[in-house]
């Protein structure tokens, strides 16, 4: 089980680039890197909600929970 | 917090403890050692009487050395722990596995000084005639003891402390 990030479609549906989106939310390229390959072990409310001002979506745009991928990746 | 002087202090007063801890062992030995040597002026200057009794005393008292130096190296194996927590609070990292794993090994030692502490007392008490008076600073601790449990809570709390610290950093 696992919560995937689709942060990559929703950037280019909005034909927007990883790198324009971390100056606009103001957080840093390698964070939001790290976010975008799915290793990051939370994510902030205050993220969340700038990301999805952004990009205008809603949180299951960028998040989806999966039951097969990710399985005994931690613990 | 990082520019207060009781951690540079903390950090000297540790080093020079390490020095003086194999001081006062080396010390110790000397005289454990000389007790060997020449008996009669040892008995003379602790001013024990060459009987049964005196003897009995005098080989209590190397006995209570000899448990005094096994606290050497606990002694030791405690401060350069500490020691290496200090530096790390210093470097400004101190919620890291490494700690936690100091903290439980101190906790441990203080146990078995704690222990060394009682028998030291034992045998001190067991020894003691008035003709033999001996006071030592030894025996049951409850503080001692509730140190012993602070510290294996502290482990705990630092355990933990480092799962939160690697949960928050990674947070986006």
């Amino acid at each position: 089980m696992a919560i995937l990030v689709n942060l990559d479609e929703m950037l280019h549906q909005r034909r927007m680039t990883l790198t324009e989106l971390a100056e606009r939310i103001d957080i840093t390229l390698a964070n939001l890197s790290i976010l975008k390959t799915g290793k990051a072990r939370a994510i902030r409310f205050s993220t969340l909600s700038a990301i999805c001002g952004v990009l205008d979506c809603q949180p299951g745009d960028i998040l989806r929970f999966s039951r097969d991928e990710g399985a005994g990746e931690r613990e | 917090m990082r520019h207060s002087t009781a951690l540079p202090a903390a950090w000297i007063f540790l080093r020079i403890l390490i020095v003086l801890n194999w001081i006062g062992g080396a010390l110790v030995l000397g005289l454990l050692a000389y007790t060997f040597v020449n008996e009669a002026w040892t008995m003379k200057a602790l001013e024990v009487t060459a009987d049964a009794d005196g003897h009995a005393f005098m080989n209590g008292m190397r006995t209570i050395a000899a448990f005094g130096l096994a606290a050497i190296p606990l002694n030791h194996m405690m401060f350069k722990r500490m020691l290496r927590i200090v530096e790390t609070v210093r470097a400004g990292s101190p919620f890291v596995a490494d700690n936690a794993y100091r903290l439980n090994t101190i906790a441990w030692i203080l146990l078995a000084l704690q222990v060394l502490s009682m028998i030291i007392g034992g045998i001190g008490e067991a020894i003691s005639s008035p003709a033999h008076p001996l006071h030592l600073d030894a025996g049951f601790s409850p503080i001692g003891w509730l140190s012993v449990v602070l510290t294996f809570v502290l482990a705990r709390v630092f355990a933990e402390g480092t799962l939160m610290r690697e949960d928050l950093e990674g947070t986006i």
